[in-house]
């Protein structure tokens, strides 16, 4: 398990995601807003690429290309001085992570990696063993807010007490890497600790907890109606449960929720009453950050017009 | 050679074993004689030294020739070393003429060579012989053990083991936390058993038992009462015990009478937390002692209320609010740890909904909902039914708890010794219906790798759940009952009451469920992959039992604490070795038994329990105790009483009245600390005294030989182990035992250099025992800081730690070090 105490909160390069990027930038937007107020030393470097997650997952990158991508977005850490990768969206913290423990065990791999690099003339791109480390090189941006928790409440501006919220632990963070996570890996609790320091009081339990998004990267396209069904098993639970506001730590998971609700509802004749955003939309919120300018809200599918309203926001 | 020397080694003896070849196989025996005996020595072989015809041999021999040294050339001496001794003592020799040469683990079987094992078998003969040169004769140390036992835990384990002790003649003290011994076996209704089919009454066979722990005349039974602190050792401990007031003096009756005019309702830990106890009290119907307690957290007069409602309804004037604390020590010569278990938080698996959903339960409490004293009185009902129907006796206390009062039943069915658990009324509303659906769910927290979990297997917990199914279906023949298992582990004679369950009609789904879901009508659904068929499967149930882990219960982990026993990583009280010392602690002395150990069901827990008392009795006759003789002796002539021998970490040496320094025998591990902090050689660890080392290095090493200094415990044992793995490393590796390294010191690393030794090697015994936890770190700064003092010598010594299972890399290291040896030879 990873101690939350091990959680560094400087020299973090906050790693850029293209799911971000194109359907939510507000999260990673709201994302530097928190960490400027938590004291949080991070640096946005625009020679970094893509992890390939998406690519490599709809088998349109191999492995091979993969790691040596993610050698390079390595390099580019450790160059800017800033080596401790943190991932905005979970399959880019499980990516990197996976390749990073590739080049350190995998000889070969790695072989071949630098051999490209040093044919290319990218002498600086090559690899050695260990230059990066998986456990301690590579981490979730919700656990540098969680390290940080016991702050939030003196930058809060807004309380959301009373707001009923559900929080949705991104399969790629829980499950990949399950013995490297903060706290119980079938309880995940990291999403709902930082909720609750916000004011907001969690769902601690309900049907289907553990359920993923349904996405399955391909499957979204591929076997449409069985990825909707699962995310709609979920969206019923919580429906029962009467939450207001699911909250994510992974912008695919949000795509599958914030971009389908409306689509499930359609298909489905079903109605939810129950909003998405990203933990760092929600901790920016509560400190006082801008909805549209800070934390991107006009990028959503489902209007949270309503529920900024009622919270008095807008 | 000095005057005399031949003459002195004249009175010396050389015997060889061959052990049936396993040694004269690869040492040419004949070649050894020939050569020391044209040293002028006496040398014998035969077939079997360990034979009674051996030891005939060597006895014969001694009082033949008037021997006072001896050496052995044999298997390592941790075989047979005892029985050789008892050999040479019987002729009248002090065990200091005895020295064993290692023969076979650490010559014959590790150098496959036979010049080269011939070779080392006589050097190491040489050592023996030129280590007898400087025999100081060694003094027994006696202790006398005293002649009482003490048992921790009145649970089946503590019972057994207090009754086993007290049969056999010892006194015993009997120490339990709670208001009554019987611990978690009393809370079960029936119990299993390897041999029958039939369930049999757990309180039929416990309560007798119970009964003569308090009539025997040989134990003292101290209830409601902890453990606070030991000290002393093995022999003498001295425990501290804190025994909390009653409130309720022996001459109680326990009529029950306090009980029902007691006002205030308490949560019932042994009914699972149901509130249906009172404040003044039994534990349960068949407590011993029979004597009533208050719950002084509860209890209205001891927090301040005027009340004292029981002492008026007492006739025998038992109720005393004015009892105090008090603290007894006792001294006794032997412990017996049974401080069993817990069943494991299963609202750790939140995904089951243990804590979440009402009808959600652990194997325990529906052992408890099953037993006839217990708080449906054996009915079965869904526990969300229950906690409406659930009945008090005295409307009016009820404020809080599970249970909403209804109207108190004439209870026909409590005698006149009625007490709490018969107490609350069997009376329920309409709407309680018998469960028609149970689930049971398999390896909660056991066999589980994922955090929070245990990776062991819990052992008992298939069987429960057969028995609680096999209870059920008898009862309600009507019910479905599904077990989810990952492997049902009915190991033994179980095989057949597992088979007998099937019949039944019990049905198995192999699959480990992911989740319970909980319906609006606080029925449940268990989903669940069925690993058979590999279909996912949802099944509906009325009440769901949770097969929870047995871990170490919160008292063992305190007394583990407190008396400072080796844990496993769970947090069970670790033996000392599993087959050779299964109820040994790592304390001498302190025996453990039953799930303080490790998980295991009632039959296995009294077998092992009957073995703790036999441990444990045969401690304590065995005085005054013989003690090892291999600790620190004090020349008060060289003692300049500077003090700086009293930082021994065992706090074995002391200034007495008239300022010398004195040891205390029964506490000194004879570890050589105090050798190296003596700066006057006053202190020397008998048997391993400088010169004794000195002459053993010079017998022993060749030219460019590595020289390993083993510590005596686990090390030592690694050592043999080479040659039980059939290992091999080079005939020039040569071992000298020691108690640790810390005998070790600059002068005879030097010495070793000045006789050939080409590297020095240090094995230790890793920090796993609360001695070596100790010793270790000594070790390794003693080692550090003879390597800095050393300069470049420094850079030939080496340290290594090693576990018994590690022979493979010890050799690797053996190996590595001799080849290194070759390069600068």
């Amino acid at each position: 398990m990873k101690a939350i105490e091990s959680i560094p909160d400087s020299k973090l390069l906050l790693f850029k995601s293209c799911m971000v990027g194109q359907e939510y930038p507000g999260i990673e937007t709201a994302t530097s807003y928190v960490f400027d107020r938590l004291g949080v030393d991070y640096c946005v470097n625009d020679e970094q690429s893509c992890c390939t997650g998406i690519g490599h997952y709809t088998d349109v990158f191999e492995g091979l290309t993969t790691a040596a991508i993610a050698a390079r977005n390595f390099a580019v850490a450790k160059k800017c001085g800033y080596p401790n990768i943190t991932c905005l969206c979970s399959t880019c913290y499980a990516v990197n992570k996976d390749a990073c423990e590739l080049l350190n065990n995998n000889t070969e791999v790695r072989e071949k990696v630098n051999s490209i690099f040093r044919e290319k003339g990218l002498d600086d791109l090559v690899y050695e063993k260990g230059d990066m480390n998986p456990r301690t090189n590579i981490y979730h941006a919700v656990e540098v807010l969680l390290s940080k928790v016991s702050r939030i409440p003196d930058e809060k501006k807004f309380d959301f007490s009373g707001v009923k919220t559900a929080s949705h632990h991104a399969c790629h963070y829980y499950k990949v890497k399950y013995l490297d996570v903060v706290g119980n890996p079938e309880n995940p609790q990291l999403i709902d600790t930082v909720a609750e320091a916000c004011g907001a009081s969690p769902v601690r339990w309900y049907e289907d907890r553990s359920l993923t998004c349904g996405m399955g990267f391909s499957q979204i396209h591929l076997n449409k109606n069985t990825s909707l069904q699962v995310t709609k098993a979920k969206l019923d639970s919580l429906q029962r449960e009467g939450v207001e506001l699911m909250l994510h730590m992974c912008p695919n998971c949000q795509i599958q929720y914030d971009r389908y609700q409306p689509v499930i509802e359609k298909e489905f004749g079903v109605e939810y009453d129950m909003v998405h955003m990203n933990i760092a939309q929600f901790v920016a919120l509560s400190m006082g950050a801008d909805p549209y300018k800070v934390c991107g809200f006009q990028t959503h599918s489902v209007p949270l017009e309503g529920f900024l309203e009622k919270m008095g926001i807008i | 050679m000095i005057d005399g020397t031949t003459d002195r080694l004249n009175k010396a003896a050389v015997f060889i074993c061959h052990c049936s070849g396993n040694i004269s196989e690869h040492v040419d025996i004949d070649a050894v004689k020939k050569t020391l005996k044209a040293e002028g020595i006496s040398v014998f072989d035969y077939e079997y030294l360990c034979s009674s015809q051996g030891q005939s041999l060597i006895k014969n021999k001694i009082m033949e020739g008037n021997l006072d040294r001896v050496v052995i050339g044999s298997c390592t001496p941790s075989k047979h070393g005892t029985l050789f001794k008892k050999c040479i003592q019987e002729t009248g020799l002090n065990r200091a003429g005895l020295e064993i040469a290692n023969l076979r683990e650490q010559c014959a079987w590790v150098h496959p060579e036979r010049t080269g094992a011939t070779e080392k078998a006589l050097s190491l003969l040489r050592a023996k012989l030129k280590r007898l040169e400087n025999i100081e004769p060694l003094d027994e140390i006696k202790v006398d053990i005293a002649q009482q036992a003490l048992v921790i835990g009145g649970g089946i384990a503590g019972i057994t083991t207090a009754l086993n002790l007290a049969d056999n003649g010892i006194s015993t003290f009997l120490v339990e936390k709670d208001s009554s011994i019987g611990g978690q076996m009393a809370k079960i209704g029936k119990i299993f058993s390897p041999d029958k089919l039939a369930e049999e009454c757990a309180m039929c066979s416990l309560s007798p038992l119970m009964n003569e722990v308090a009539a025997h005349p040989k134990i003292t039974l101290l209830t409601w009462t902890e453990v606070e602190s030991l000290s002393g050792s093995a022999g003498n401990f001295t425990i501290r015990l804190k025994k909390k007031p009653r409130y309720v003096k022996d001459s109680c009756t326990a009529c029950g009478r306090c009980s029902r005019v007691c006002p205030t309702l308490v949560e019932d830990e042994f009914n699972c937390g149901y509130m249906d106890k009172k404040a003044i009290s039994l534990r349960f119907s068949q407590s011993v002692p029979k004597i009533y307690c208050i719950d002084p957290d509860y209890c209205l007069q001891l927090n301040g209320e005027a009340c004292g409602k029981c002492a008026d309804a007492c006739k025998t004037g038992a109720i005393d609010f004015s009892q105090k604390e008090e603290i007894v020590e006792l001294n006794v010569g032997a412990v017996v740890v049974a401080t069993g278990f817990e069943e494991y938080d299963a609202s750790q698996k939140p995904q089951y909904g243990y804590g979440i959903f009402e009808n959600v339960l652990t194997q325990m409490e529906l052992a408890r909902v099953l037993g006839i004293n217990g708080p449906t009185k054996g009915e079965l009902l869904r526990i969300s039914d229950f906690s409406k129907a659930s009945a008090v006796p005295t409307p009016a206390a009820c404020t809080s708890g599970r249970e909403s009062s209804s109207a108190p039943s004439s209870d026909s069915s409590s005698d006149s010794s009625s007490d709490s658990s018969s107490d609350p009324s069997s009376a329920l509303s309409p709407g309680a219906e018998t469960p028609k659906r149970i689930v049971m769910i398999q390896c909660v927290g056991s066999r589980d790798e994922k955090e929070g979990g245990n990776r062991y297997c819990s052992r008992y917990c298939c069987m429960a759940a057969l028995k609680h199914a096999s209870l059920v279906k008898k009862k309600y023949p009507e019910m479905e009952i599904t077990i989810c298992y990952i492997d049902i582990r009915a190991f033994g004679f179980y095989e057949n009451y597992y088979r007998a369950v099937q019949e039944t009609g019990v049905n198995f789904v192999r699959g480990r469920p992911a989740e319970v879901v909980e319906k609006p009508d606080k029925s449940l659904v268990v989903r669940v992959e069925d690993t058979l068929s590999q279909k996912m499967r949802e099944l509906p149930a009325d009440l769901v039992v949770l097969s929870a882990a047995m871990t170490p219960s919160p008292g063992t982990r305190k007394i583990a604490s407190v008396l400072n026993l080796s844990q496993d990583e769970s947090g069970f009280i670790k033996e000392r070795h599993s087959k050779l010392k299964p109820v040994d602690s790592s304390l001498d002395g302190i025996f453990v038994c039953g799930t303080a150990q490790s998980p295991k069901d009632v039959t296995d827990t009294i077998a092992q329990a009957g073995l703790a008392a036999i441990r444990a009795r045969a401690f304590i006759t065995d005085s005054p105790k013989m003690l090892d003789n291999e600790i620190a002796v004090i020349n008060q002539v060289l003692c300049t009483r500077c003090g700086e021998c009293l930082k021994c970490p065992f706090e074995a040496l002391s200034l007495n009245e008239s300022g010398r320094v004195v040891l205390d025998p029964l506490i000194c591990t004879g570890c050589g600390y105090c050798t190296e902090l003596c700066k006057d050689g006053a202190i020397q660890i008998a048997g391993f005294t400088k010169p004794q080392l000195k002459a053993e290095i010079e017998g022993v090493l060749e030219e460019g030989d590595v020289l390993g200094f083993v510590n005596s415990g686990i090390s030592s044992l690694t050592c043999d182990n080479i040659g039980n793995s059939v290992l091999t490393y080079p005939s020039n590796v040569k071992l000298i035992k020691v108690p640790t390294c810390l005998v070790v010191d600059r002068d005879l690393v030097l010495h070793a250099f000045k006789h050939g030794a080409s590297s020095v090697l240090f094995v230790e015994d890793p920090p796993d025992s609360p001695r070596a936890e100790i010793i270790y770190p000594l070790t390794t700064r003693h080692v550090e800081k003879l390597k800095e003092e050393l300069g470049d010598s420094g850079n030939r010594i080496y340290f290594k730690k090693t576990y018994v299972p590690n022979t493979k890399g010890l050799a690797g290291t053996f190996i590595r070090l001799a080849r290194e040896g070759e390069v600068i030879r």
